[in-house]
Formats: structure tokens, C-alpha cells, sequence
């Protein structure tokens, strides 16, 4: 926010001669308001000086917002432009190759008139290139159209034979599902579904390429009330879908016919030349077709099977994850089924398996590489682009590497995210942006980690023990910006308030890191208790040689008023100790003291755990008993009668007034009262009398060596 | 789910295979309409629905009419992986069309890798005694052998039709039912299973 203040002040205020500082290079707000403070004396000036500063920003922003709708008009116009460009190009090189067909075609006919049957081949040849351009445009259409569709040109040869719209039925209930648009190839059927948040260009989001070879159609002749339907059976699935009319569906049907008969042609093709080129292959019992020895015997695989370990090379170079994920599945079927109904050693089942397996582990391989936290890799995607290689790897049983991998990366992400965050503004200001930072992410990661990994214990094992670590990482950064010998303890606090509230964050996923927050904290913070406490007691004995013990007069009416008033809020009645019209009957060091310890007080109680509590009662009576030390010393000096009454009254209201103040607020926050203050207060209960408390045992184990 | 369930009636897939012309599709229209169709129109895959009462409980049954023709046997495999239940039909007037038989039952079974899969062995066109090449004894020794039971039929004279798919939609249901039963039992029966039939199988 600061940042884009002062931004924007950059951009503006240049022009203003006034304004020159908020140009600079390092500029920062706080100087800045100081400098111009120092400038301008008295509050007409300052508030004048605020209000050109404020209609200056305003007209800022104004301007601000005119120059971003401008900029968008301008980029939506680009965006125009580009897409006309586009199309412009499309028919540029049309026309081109057709110019260079035309061209070419003249240049033969003219010179050899006479090769009549030389230009007919030209002819076909042509013929076929624009089959296949025009084929290539309609699928570069296609990805257009479709979201995640990415991969449809990578297969090699794929041809698009037909699409439109269709509704689908569910199965069972015979009810409508929902619009899908479809799209047949020569060798698989691909869904889309609408796109519900596009914007004009992508239509449909691709929902999933079945496999022709994987796919059987039926003709729904009967089904209740549906007419016009045809069924895809993709085991285990049955998908019914709905045409618009009797001739469409015949149409989708012929064109599905069409395909799977191509495909078996072509795959029938590719046999033969296979066997062709390799006859040693058709000798030997791979080649199933040509072995008429084992006509009974040896079980005969089909093609695609065959095919499997380059297919999946194939799939895992173009990373097809899925499809290659489905492969192995339908593999694997295949031969668990094929090796329990055949009872001999099949070696080209065996063989296969072994490349399977192979083809297994280096997709394992690419998938890990996926998750690999790399320097060179964007972190951009985030988590989510992690989310298709931990599914996959799940699938494929390595959950332990998949999360270990996913927590890498984690832990990766957050440390870039941390870096971000500048050390600038206040302690408070920093921790509070680092600490929202920290969890935020670690909430982000949780969910995505429940995610992916629902229910499987060793990995919630690992989460915890990840989580863990990357707390104890953030607390010994905290502990270095936080506990310095110069942070007072009411920053500390605030610091360690805000850090416990955003931990508190993780209790919405089931994971609570507070315990081990406070206990990496335990030791620094006691520290901090103690450090606290010997400043206070330093700032009470300096004080103590000031003291006079005579009552404080505070001027005036309204400033005594005021101070009545101020410590009515902390709970201490000062009315009886008023005297004349602006004097109180107690010390400014008993004054100063009950504020100090107040807010002492307060802090310890924000930080309190229960394994502070010892820390926290030692250090009230230590700096407490200073106070009413100092009380005891003055007693034993040479002090006349007044003084004497005077001085007793103070230690009355400390010992009385205050400490009940204290107990009170303790026992809200802790439940029962500070036994070492209930212990001073009886201890020092002669000081109230005017009689130094000899009697008392001189040194407890919570007075201070520093005393 | 278990709503949906309820609501609507079980549903049991039934295949009919068996080589071309033998009268799948007509045994599927008489059953369905009551009708016999005299044309011989080859199929290549249809499917049908009906809701029935059997034995006093409605049930839908899901008929799919496959090609007999030579032609697509290549893809058959993606038609029986959906079956619950098989009707393999022959013509007693086709020797052939008997022989292809065992064909089919061994690539249901390798689809399917179930031994006990629901299945009946189907003599059509009874009506045609004279015309009889493929005898009793012949076909019910098959039967016999593959543990199934074996029912003559004529889709023209409607005998048996209905015998044949109450049957096998009994045998179905019944198949269900041990299914759910050691389903509930057992969380992962079905692995158990699976081996054993292996074992079995191996041996
Ligand atoms: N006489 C007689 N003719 C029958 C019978 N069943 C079928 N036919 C005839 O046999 C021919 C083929 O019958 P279809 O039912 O079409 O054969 P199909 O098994 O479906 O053949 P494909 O669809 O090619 O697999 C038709 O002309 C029928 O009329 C029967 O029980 N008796
Ligand atoms: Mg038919």
C-alpha cells in the first residue's frame, strides 16, 4: 500500500516545485511528512499544507483512472488490430500457395505440353496437399476454439472428420446431462463442454479424447423416450449421447463407421508392412498372423498391444500423461488377464511387460522431474501447476515421492515468497506483512496438500513434520528481527500477537503449530522478560535519587483533572489524594512507577503462556519490590514527620491501590491472583504503618540479584 | 445415490452374440416387440431397452444386438466388456455358425476373466427341423462341457424367446446378489476372487 502511494505521488507531483523530494530516489513517506513538518510551524499552516496535499492526491487518482481506461481501450483496440492481422496472414499465405501451385502448374504445362500424364500426378499429388492443409487449418480452427486442446496437433496424420453439438443422457436415468460439442478424428472422439467464463474466442474447454480403438458405438434403437441417441462404450463407462434428429444421427454413425474402418485398414497396412520389411520379425513367434505352427497354442496379441511400449514413448515424449497413464493401465489388464488363462511361458508377453515396466518407471521419472524444484523454473503456475504430476504419480502408486517432491516445492515457493518481503516501515509493519505472508501460503499449501493427498496418514505424517520445520525456520528469522536489545518489550508483543493469530490460521485445516510456536519462542521471550525488567529497575533507582517526597503539583486544574481521569481508566481512584486545586498527595515517582507497571503488566499478560507464567510472576516482583524498596531506604533516612506521613501514604496506595489494580486484571486473564505480588504485598505490610518490615525474610527466592 | 437406486428399477446388460445371420437381431425384436422380421438386415450395434417384471420385481433390461459378421471382430472386445450376461446363438441349420461357438465363449471369457460369467448356449431356428444340421446331443454335450445351459429357440414361432432372456437375466440377478453378499462381508473379496479363479484357471 505504502508503495503504491508513493508511486503514485512519483508520477504527479513532479511538476509541483514544492513536491520535488517525492520524486526521489528514496523517498519514503515517514521522512518525508517529517521534513515538511518542520517547515510548517503551527496547525493552520500543517492543516493548509494537508489540504493541498489531499485534493494533489485526489486529482491523482482521478487522473490515475482516467489514464488506465485509456490504456485498456487502447489494448482492447490492439487486441482488434492483432486478430484482423491474423486472419489477414491466414489468407496471405493461402493465396500464396495458391499463387505457387498456379505457377508452378503453368511453368510445367508450358514447357512440356506433351507430359500430359506427368501433370495428372502433379494433379493428385496437389490434390492431397491441399486435403492436408485444409485439414491442418481445421484443426488449428479447432484449437482456437477449444480450451486445452493443446495436444491435438501432435499426433501425427490425425484428420478431423466431423463435429457438432450433441446432448448427453445419463445411462441410468435416461435424463439430460448437459450440451457437449464433439469432434470426431481419424483416430478418436474428443468432448468439449462450454466454456462458461470465455471471452469471446475459446468456445468449449476440452473434456476428454477418447481412443477410437478404445471406444465401441452403439446404435440406441430403444430407449424409453430418448430418440435419436447412440451410445460410446469406453469400459467402464457408457456415455449416451443425443443427436438432433434421425439423419444426424446417421450421419454421426456412418462417420464413426467411416473412421473405425480406416483405422483398421491402416492398422491391417501397417502389419503387412511390418512383416514386410522384418520377415526374420515374421518368422519368430512375435508376428502372430504368419505362424502356422502355433495356430492353437500360442495365444495371439492383438496390435495395439504390440504397439504399447512405442505408443507409451511416444506419449511420455509429448508428455500425453494421462493417455499414457491409460495405456499402462490397459496394458497391465491385458496381461494379468492373458498370463492367468494361458498356462505356458508367453515370451512376447513377457517381453512386453519388461518394456512396460520400463516405459513405467521413466514416466515415473519425467513426472518427479515435473515436481523438481529447479532454479531456472517459474514458480508462476504455483501449486496448481503442480497439481496434474501429483495426481498422475498418485495413480501410479509413488504417493511417497509425489509428496515428498510436493513439499520441496513447498517449502521452495515459500522462501521465494518470504525473500519478497522487504524489511522496511516498523518491526511491527515488517512482521506483521512477513508473518501474513508465511501463513497465508502454508494455509494455501495445506488445502492443495489435502487436496492431493486425502487420505493417506504417511503423508499427513509428512506434512506435519514439514510444516513443523518450516515454522522452526520462521521463528529463528523472527527471533533475529524481532528480539533485539533495543525493541521494547511492547513491540515484542505486539510482534508475537500477531505472529500466534495468523499460526491460529492453520486450525481451519486441522493443524496446530501455536504449542510449538510458543515453545521455540519460550527461551527469547523469557529473555526479553528479564531485559525488560532490569531496564525498569535501572529507570526506578534513577528516578529514586530524584525523589524529593513532596507531593506533585501538576499547574494546573485541567492537567490535574486529566491525570484523575487517566488513571480512573486504569482503574485507580486518585480523588482522595487531591489537594488544593492542583496538587496530588503522592510522588511523581509513584506516579511514573504505576504507569510503568501497568503497561508491564499488560504486556505480560498478552504473552502469557503457561510456561511463561514463572518468568512473568518473577519479573512483576522483582520490579515491583524495587519500587517499595526504594520506599524503605527513604524511610530509614533522616525525614521529618511530614515527609514521614507523606511517605507511608505512597507506599499505602502502591501496596494497596496498585497492586489490587494488578491482581484484578491478572485474575481475568490468568484465573486466580500473582502469588509473588500477594507475597510482597504482605511482606511490606509494615511499610504502610511507617515501620520498615525488619521482620521480613531478607532474601526470597524471587528478589533479584541486581538490587 | 442409494435414491437414484432405488428409484429406478435394477438394470442387467445382456449381450447377444453369435455369427452373422443367425437370428440375434430377430430373437431381440421378437422379444422386444413381438414381432418377427422376415429381411435380413446385418447389424452392426444396437442397443434396447425394456422395463420387465421378473419373477415379481421390475427390472430394466439392456439389450446390445452385436455384428456377426466376420468384419468387425476385431473391435468385439469393446462391446463384451460392458456385458453382464451373454446369449451365444447359433443356427441348428449352420454347422458353422455352431462351430463359431467356441470362439466366442473363449474371447468372453478372456474379456470378461470370469469362468461363471451368466451365459446360455442358444440353438435358434428350431422351427426349421428339417433343415436341422447341428443335432441335440452335439449342442448339449457343448453345454455340458462349458458348464452352461443350453435352449433351442425360434424367433419366428416365438418359442423359448422369453425362456432365454428370463434366464439369463435370473442367472444375473442371482450373480448380483452373491456379489453384494461377500462385497459387504469382505472389503476386498473381489481381489480374493479374482486369484482364486486364476488358480484356478493355471491348473
Ligand atoms: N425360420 C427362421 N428364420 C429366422 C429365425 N431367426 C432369424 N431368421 C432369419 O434369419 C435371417 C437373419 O436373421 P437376423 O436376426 O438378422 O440375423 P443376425 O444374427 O442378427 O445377423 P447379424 O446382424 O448379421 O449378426 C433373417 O432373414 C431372419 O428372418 C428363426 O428362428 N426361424
Ligand atoms: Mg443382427
Amino acid at each position: 500500500m505504502l508503495f503504491v502511494v508513493s508511486k503514485v505521488y512519483k508520477m504527479e507531483f513532479s511538476k509541483e516545485p514544492n513536491f520535488d523530494m517525492l520524486t526521489a530516489k528514496d523517498f519514503t513517506p515517514e521522512k518525508y511528512v517529517k521534513k515538511l513538518s518542520q517547515n510548517y510551524v503551527g496547525g493552520s499552516e500543517l492543516q493548509n499544507l494537508r489540504r493541498k496535499i489531499k485534493s494533489l492526491s485526489e486529482e491523482t487518482s482521478s487522473n490515475l483512472k482516467k489514464n488506465v481506461y485509456e490504456n485498456y481501450v487502447q489494448f482492447i483496440e490492439t487486441a482488434k488490430e492483432i486478430s484482423h492481422l491474423e486472419s489477414e496472414m491466414y489468407q496471405l499465405s493461402y493465396l500464396l500457395s495458391e499463387q505457387k501451385s498456379l505457377l508452378s502448374a503453368l511453368s510445367t504445362t508450358s514447357i512440356l505440353e506433351d507430359m500430359q500424364p506427368i501433370n495428372i500426378d502433379r494433379d493428385n499429388k496437389l490434390n492431397e496437399k491441399d486435403f492436408e492443409e485444409e485439414n491442418k487449418q481445421k484443426l488449428a480452427a479447432i484449437l482456437e476454439k477449444v480450451e486445452g486442446c493443446k495436444e491435438l496437433l501432435e499426433v501425427p496424420g490425425r484428420t478431423f472428420l466431423y463435429e457438432g453439438d450433441l446432448l448427453e443422457i445419463d445411462p441410468t436415468e435416461n435424463t439430460s446431462l448437459k450440451t457437449v460439442h464433439v469432434y470426431l478424428f481419424t483416430d478418436g472422439f474428443m468432448i468439449t463442454n462450454r466454456n462458461s467464463n470465455s471471452r469471446g474466442l475459446m468456445k468449449y474447454v476440452y473434456e476428454i479424447m477418447y481412443d477410437l480403438s478404445s471406444l465401441a458405438v452403439v446404435n440406441v434403437r430403444d430407449l424409453g423416450n430418448v430418440k435419436h441417441a447412440f451410445k460410446l462404450l469406453i469400459f467402464p463407462d457408457t456415455r449416451v449421447f443425443q443427436c438432433s434428429s434421425n439423419s444426424n444421427k446417421k450421419e454421426w454413425l456412418d462417420k464413426f463407421d467411416q473412421a473405425k474402418k480406416t483405422r483398421l485398414a491402416q492398422e491391417q497396412q501397417k502389419r503387412e508392412s511390418i512383416t514386410e520389411k522384418s520377415p526374420s520379425r515374421s518368422a519368430s513367434i512375435e508376428s502372430p498372423t504368419y505362424n502356422p505352427f502355433e495356430e492353437d497354442m500360442g495365444t495371439i496379441h492383438p496390435e495395439w498391444f504390440l504397439d504399447i511400449p512405442e505408443e507409451l514413448d511416444v506419449c511420455v515424449a509429448q508428455r500425453h500423461f494421462e493417455e499414457a497413464l491409460s495405456l499402462l493401465q490397459k496394458a497391465k489388464d491385458y496381461i494379468n488377464q492373458t498370463a492367468s488363462s494361458s498356462e505356458k511361458h508367453d515370451h512376447v508377453l513377457i517381453d512386453i511387460q519388461r518394456k512396460v515396466e520400463q516405459r513405467q518407471n521413466s514416466l515415473t521419472e519425467v513426472l518427479m522431474k515435473e515436481l523438481e524444484v529447479n532454479p531456472d523454473k517459474s514458480l508462476q503456475g504455483g501449486l496448481r501447476a503442480a497439481r496434474r504430476a501429483v495426481r498422475l504419480l498418485n495413480q501410479l502408486g509413488r504417493e511417497t515421492q509425489s509428496c515428498n517432491l510436493f513439499l520441496k516445492l513447498c517449502s521452495s515457493m515459500l522462501r521465494t515468497q518470504c525473500k519478497r518481503v522487504k524489511r522496511e516501515g516498523s518491526t511491527t509493519t515488517y512482521i506483521r506483512h512477513l508473518s501474513s505472508v508465511v501463513f497465508t501460503n502454508m494455509c494455501h499449501m495445506s488445502d492443495e496438500f489435502l487436496r492431493a493427498f486425502p487420505d493417506s496418514p504417511a503423508c499427513a505424517s509428512a506434512y506435519v513434520v514439514w510444516a513443523s520445520n518450516e515454522l522452526l525456520q520462521f521463528t529463528t528469522h523472527l527471533i533475529k528481527q524481532v528480539f533485539m536489545p533495543q525493541t521494547s518489550l511492547a513491540t515484542i508483543t505486539e510482534c508475537i500477537i500477531l505472529v500466534r493469530t495468523q499460526c491460529e490460521r492453520l486450525y481451519g485445516y486441522g493443524i496446530d503449530l501455536c504449542y510449538q510456536l510458543d515453545g521455540a519462542l519460550r527461551s527469547s521471550l523469557m529473555k526479553a522478560l528479564r531485559d525488560a525488567r532490569d531496564k525498569l529497575i535501572d529507570s526506578i533507582k534513577l528516578r529514586a535519587l530524584d525523589d524529593k517526597w513532596i507531593p506533585m503539583n501538576l499547574h494546573s486544574k485541567s492537567s490535574l483533572g486529566r491525570c484523575i481521569q487517566e488513571h480512573a481508566q486504569m482503574g485507580l481512584n486518585l480523588e482522595s489524594y487531591v489537594s488544593g486545586d492542583t496538587w496530588l498527595q503522592l510522588t511523581a515517582s509513584t506516579l511514573s512507577f504505576t504507569k510503568m507497571f501497568l503497561s508491564l503488566l499488560n504486556d505480560c499478560m498478552k504473552l502469557k503462556t503457561t510456561e511463561l507464567m514463572y518468568t512473568i510472576d518473577e519479573t512483576l516482583y522483582n520490579v515491583f519490590e524495587a519500587q517499595i524498596r526504594h520506599n524503605e531506604n527513604a524511610l530509614r533516612t533522616e525525614l521529618n514527620q511530614e515527609q514521614r506521613t507523606f511517605l507511608t501514604k505512597n507506599a499505602e496506595f502502591l501496596l494497596v491501590n496498585l497492586i489490587e489494580v494488578a491482581q484484578k486484571k491478572y485474575k481475568e486473564n490468568v484465573g486466580y491472583e500473582c502469588q509473588t505480588l500477594q507475597k510482597l504485598r504482605k511482606e511490606y505490610v509494615a511499610l504502610q504503618k511507617g515501620v520498615s518490615p525488619t521482620s521480613r525474610s531478607t532474601k526470597t527466592k524471587y528478589s533479584s540479584e541486581f538490587i | 445415490m442409494a435414491k437414484k437406486l432405488a428409484v429406478q428399477p435394477s438394470l442387467h446388460k445382456v449381450i447377444m452374440v453369435g455369427s452373422g445371420g443367425v437370428g440375434k437381431s430377430a430373437l431381440t425384436l421378437q422379444f422386444m416387440y413381438d414381432e418377427f422380421v422376415e429381411d435380413y438386415e446385418p447389424t452392426k450395434a444396437d442397443s434396447y431397452r425394456k422395463k420387465i417384471l421378473l419373477d415379481g420385481e421390475d427390472v430394466q433390461i439392456d439389450i446390445l444386438d452385436t455384428a456377426g459378421q466376420e468384419d468387425y471382430a476385431a473391435i468385439r472386445d469393446n462391446y463384451f466388456r460392458s456385458g453382464e450376461g451373454f446369449l451365444c446363438i447359433f443356427s441348428i441349420t449352420e454347422d458353422e455358425s455352431f462351430q463359431a461357438t467356441q470362439e466366442f465363449r473363449e474371447q468372453i471369457l478372456r474379456v470378461k476373466n470370469d469362468e461363471n460369467i451368466p451365459f446360455l448356449l442358444v440353438g435358434n431356428k428350431c422351427d426349421l427341423e428339417d433343415k436341422r444340421k447341428v443335432s441335440l446331443q452335439e449342442a448339449n454335450d457343448r453345454a455340458k462341457q462349458w458348464g452352461v445351459p443350453y435352449v433351442e429357440t425360434s424367433a419366428k414361432t416365438r418359442e423359448h424367446v422369453d425362456k432365454v432372456f428370463y434366464d439369463l437375466m435370473r442367472e444375473i440377478r442371482a450373480r448380483k446378489m452373491d456379489e453384494n453378499k461377500t462385497n459387504n462381508g469382505r472389503g476386498k473379496d473381489k481381489s480374493k476372487k479374482k486369484k482364486h479363479c486364476c488358480l484356478f484357471m493355471c491348473c
